[in-house]
């Protein structure tokens, strides 16, 4: 059984864009998938002109260092690392230099420039959760991929990411493509795209979080 | 079945199991055994032993032809005695295809059926002589030919009771046949000597042969020392690493409900059940081992022939139950500190890093340090040469322990200045993983530590004592060309000419070292210094034949290359001595084998010319009073310079010594290297999330494993680093300890090669393991 199923969407630049659905119903996998973690088996995956299929796994680890900023629920930052390193080490994988006043910049984008010295287990959720946000957007990604960036986060934390993100979107003019299964954080976006048993059920655009809490019960009624 | 995560533990207890079984069986299987010739005995008397230390392996006092005599009646009137046989044994080489045969050098008076008659001999069977055959033998006074009339299963030559007598006048054991009752034998005995019978009759086995067993229980209980110590080593670490690593795992259980004392009580149960499984497969492998060692030991020197393995329950008990045990300690101090974690503190971070240096770890460590200060002064103040080699082995190993204990407070500093020349994300992602992780770190250079310290300490002290005993044995040799024996245990008369004689005499009821040369008259005697102000003006000296006699003493003996108390002439000596043999002669004699003895005098001459006291003793003549080239050496002699002849004294030594070597290095090199390779297996397992983390943040494979080399290698050599410098301090200790002994300075030299081969050895290891799980 496949995990998607004739998805074909756009993300298109300077939007945020939320995918929705229940369990299993393959919004993570359509994730990876766009961000080049995990190769399709049929058709295809192109970011800003460059098909995914086309590169081996080195060019498309260069790839993704370069053109795609990935956001993970569990943060994944290397442990022995500190926060303006952390922010760093993309780039410096990359073999590009990374001056520490752009590091700062980018620390105090998601508002952590006093805690550039601390190591992850030093910092709260929130915080590991912003630098990791800081790191994804220091190499300008044409697109930032978040995978439930508040899964693991209270209601307080959850919201001021949030507003981060959309604030990157508006003020930044960043592309954002953000997984999420609850309802509050998806009306943060401009559209909200319904994923059901891999297939892509529905779009909604301008809904507050009533809103999409609504079409997500009745889709999950009629399954 | 083993889950994955226990395997790492199960190596260890398993590999420690082996070498502590191995060992322990082997050392205790030494006992005397009872020579083949005395088997069919129902007791032996033996000669009174001789008064020296235990470990000079001094030869009874020989009774004399008169003590025989008055002995034997005593014991045949003893009821139930129906035969006394004379024990004889005497230096008789048998020569095969011109070579003197190694490793048959005894003669013996035959006590069978069919004794052989003047010039006839009854050989071993395995020697393979066919009878009827004309056979040169060689004896103290030199090649004699004999015809071979029988073959036996006992070791040896065997001649007629007349000939034996006439080449070994001096009787050390007599045999007794028939059914007498030891307490009546032993009151007609007297102080006369000492009744042996059963397995006692072992105690009158050849004092070679208790000599070698000595060597070799002093090799073993080394070897059984270090196998006792890397598996103490190897299993405490690996347990308690294994638990570090499972904190995850742990922080889930309290999380669910468990009590610190359940998890505790957990741990401790699994590591015990692990431990029983590991030590019965640990035990079975190690006896096997032991079984395939012990012929090895004999063909290599260490344990005389006649050696197996001796199967002592309370062995393989002992070695039953150290793996498991140690399992369970040192599962039980990571567990007591893991099962104290809060539940959800376990749970967030996956490697939370403790503390690097606990207050239990200082005071482990610097007790360790403590000890190896203390076995380092033992060492320097020791009299004997083999307790200080046995301090100075306790003292690497406390050495090494604190080394291993303390690293976690220098692992920070030696990442710093390791990675000092190294810039860039590769190296950031090494130095700040290893320094973050501090006991990780430690914890995987532990076993490298262990390793090359081993190596350095090992072959660099054997280097240390060789240096020096050569420094002082070629210092006393002033020849150019000397002679010295080819396969035989010493110089025969027919090629020695007059070169000075060793043999053992007696000096209240002590053997006493002598020589016998040419410059002495009969009936004086020269002392070595510390025996002229025992001896006085006059000494009583029991020669071998067991004949007494008073000699004067005229003078102090000038130091020479050989040890020797007294000297004295070398016609008193090879009178009362037959076998008596020359350890060397120089300058070497110019008659081949067979001619006359040399004309002059200046055979003698190893008693050192420029000595003050040697006046009376002729310096050797002119450089051309020889031929330049000396002409054919005679059978069983060769020339050499008198370097190579202190090395052929020492060659014996240099390769029990060698074999020694290899056994230590092997057990630990190779207990060693193999626990690099499982706990790096157990470490990189738990690190994967790790490498995860760094693909996701945009790191080629290529970058990961880069980045894991880095850290492995720094590992690695900071493993060497400190195993270096304890091994060096441990060797530089036992130098200046051995300096003190011979009285002049001993060069530490290191085996950098072997060194260096234990590192890449090491190395290679670490990266093999740590690598394959990082590709993944």
């Amino acid at each position: 059984m496949a995990a998607l199923n004739g998805v074909s969407t756009r993300f298109a630049e300077g939007t945020f864009t939320a995918v929705m659905g229940p369990s299993g119903s393959g919004k993570s996998t359509l994730l990876h998938c766009a961000a080049g973690l995990e190769p399709v088996t049929t058709g295809s995956v192109t970011i800003a002109g460059t098909r995914l299929g086309d590169l081996d796994e080195t060019a498309l680890t260069r790839l993704r260092r370069d053109r795609v900023g990935f956001v993970f629920q569990d943060f994944n930052l290397v442990s022995s690392l500190t926060a303006a390193q952390n922010v760093a080490l993309p780039a410096r994988l990359a073999g590009r230099r990374a001056d520490q006043e752009r590091v700062v910049a980018a620390l105090t984008e998601v508002g952590l420039a006093d805690r550039a010295g601390h190591r992850p287990r030093e910092l709260s959720g929130g915080q590991q959760q912003r630098v990791a946000i800081a790191r994804a957007l220091f190499s300008r990604p044409d697109v930032l991929f978040a995978d439930e960036p508040t899964g693991a986060l209270d209601r307080g934390t959850s919201h001021q990411i949030l507003t981060l993100l959309r604030a990157l979107v508006d003020r930044h003019g960043r592309t954002v493509v953000m997984v999420t299964h609850d309802p509050v954080a998806a009306a943060v976006a401009d559209r909200v795209v319904l994923l059901v048993d891999g297939r892509i059920t529905d779009e909604l655009t301008g809904v507050d979080a009533a809103g999409v809490a609504d079409r997500m019960t009745s889709l999950e009624r009629a399954c | 079945m083993l889950s994955r995560d226990r395997i790492g533990q199960f190596v260890a207890v398993l590999l420690g199991t082996v070498l502590v079984t191995t060992f322990l069986l082997l050392l205790t299987s030494g006992r005397p055994r009872v020579p083949d010739r005395f088997e069919g005995f129902a007791a032996v008397v033996a000669a009174p032993a001789a008064e020296n230390r235990p470990d000079e392996f001094a030869e009874p006092v020989p009774w004399s032809a008169e003590a025989v005599r008055t002995l034997t009646a005593r014991i045949r009137a003893v009821p139930g005695v129906s035969g006394v046989a004379v024990d004889r044994e005497f230096y008789a080489q048998p020569v095969r295809d011109g070579r003197p045969v190694a490793g048959s050098i005894r003669g013996y008076a035959w006590h069978g059926t069919n004794p052989p008659g003047p010039g006839e001999v009854v050989t071993a069977r395995e020697l393979g002589f066919p009878a009827g055959a004309s056979i040169t033998v060689l004896t103290g006074a030199g090649p004699v030919q004999w015809r071979v009339t029988g073959h036996t299963d006992l070791p040896g030559l065997h001649v007629s009771e007349r000939v034996a007598a006439g080449l070994a006048p001096g009787v050390r054991a007599l045999g007794i046949s028939g059914d007498p009752e030891p307490a009546a034998l032993a009151a007609a005995v007297g102080t006369a000597g000492t009744v042996l019978t059963g397995d006692e009759r072992g105690r009158a086995e050849p004092r070679a042969d208790a000599r070698v067993r000595w060597i070799g229980m002093q090799v073993l209980s080394a070897t059984a020392a270090v196998a006792g110590f890397a598996c103490v080593f190897l299993v405490a670490s690996a347990s308690a690493h294994q638990v570090n690593q499972r904190r995850r795992e742990i922080g889930m259980l309290r999380a669910i409900g468990a009590t610190p004392r359940q998890v505790r009580s957990m741990l401790h149960r699994s590591a015990l059940l692990l431990g029983v499984q590991a030590a019965v497969a640990g035990v079975l492998l190690g006896s096997l081992s032991a079984l395939l060692l012990a012929p090895r030991l004999v063909r290599a020197g260490l344990e005389p022939a006649g050696y197996a393995v001796r199967w002592q329950p309370w062995v393989l008990a002992a070695a039953f139950a150290a793996g498991p045990l140690v399992a369970l300690a040192g599962t039980a101090v990571a567990a007591r500190r893991v099962s104290r974690i809060g539940a959800l503190e376990a749970l967030r971070v996956a490697e939370m890093e403790q503390t690097a240096m606990s207050r239990a770890r200082w005071a482990a460590g610097l007790l360790a340090a403590a000890l190896a200060v203390a076995a380092g002064v033992a060492a320097a103040a020791s009299t004997d040469l083999s307790d200080l080699g046995t301090y100075a082995l306790f003292g690497a190993m406390a050495l090494i322990a604190a080394a291993a204990l303390l690293a976690p407070a220098v692992v920070p500093a030696l990442v710093r200045i390791f990675l000092a020349p190294f810039s860039g994300i590769i190296a950031t992602l090494a130095r700040e993983s290893a320094r973050t992780a501090v006991r990780r770190t430690a914890a995987t250079a532990a076993p490298v530590l262990f390793t090359v310290a081993f190596a350095v300490f090992v072959t660099g002290t054997v280097q240390t004592s060789a240096a020096a005993y050569d420094a002082r044995r070629s210092a006393a040799v002033p020849a150019e060309t000397v002679l010295v024996p080819d396969g035989t245990p010493g110089l025969h008369d027919a090629v020695a000419g007059r070169a000075p004689l060793d043999t053992t005499v007696y000096v209240a009821g002590s053997a006493v070292m002598a020589i016998g040369a040419d410059e002495v008259p009969a009936g004086t005697a020269l002392a070595s210094e510390q025996a002229a102000a025992r001896y006085g003006p006059a000494v009583t000296v029991t020669f071998a034949d067991g004949t007494t006699s008073s000699l004067r003493v005229t003078g102090i003996a000038p130091p020479g290359p050989f040890a020797a108390d007294l000297v004295l002439s070398r016609d008193t000596v090879r009178g009362h001595d037959p076998s008596a043999l020359a350890p060397a002669a120089y300058p070497a004699p110019p008659a081949p084998a067979g001619t006359s003895p040399a004309p002059s005098s200046p055979v003698g001459a190893h008693l050192t010319p420029s000595s003050p006291a040697g006046a009376y003793l002729t310096p050797p003549g002119p450089a051309g009073a020889y031929p330049a080239q000396p002409g054919p050496a005679g059978l069983g002699a060769r020339h050499a310079t008198p370097a190579d002849m202190a090395r052929q004294a020492d060659a014996d030594d240099d390769r029990l010594i060698a074999t020694f070597t290899m056994l230590l290095l092997a057990v630990s090199a190779g207990a060693g290297g193999l626990a690099v390779a499982n706990t790096l297996l157990m470490t990189t397992r738990y690190r994967r999330p790790d490498y995860r983390v760094l693909r996701r943040a945009g790191a080629t494979r290529r970058q990961v494993l880069q980045a894991v080399s880095l850290e492995t290698t720094l590992a690695v050599a900071i493993g060497s680093l400190l195993g270096g410098g304890a091994g060096l301090l441990a060797i530089a200790g036992s130098a200046r300890s051995l300096a003190a002994q011979v009285g002049q300075a001993v060069p530490v030299l290191i085996s950098w090669p072997v060194a260096a081969a234990t590192v890449l050895a090491c190395l290679a290891l670490a990266l093999g393991a740590a690598l394959p799980p990082a590709a993944k």
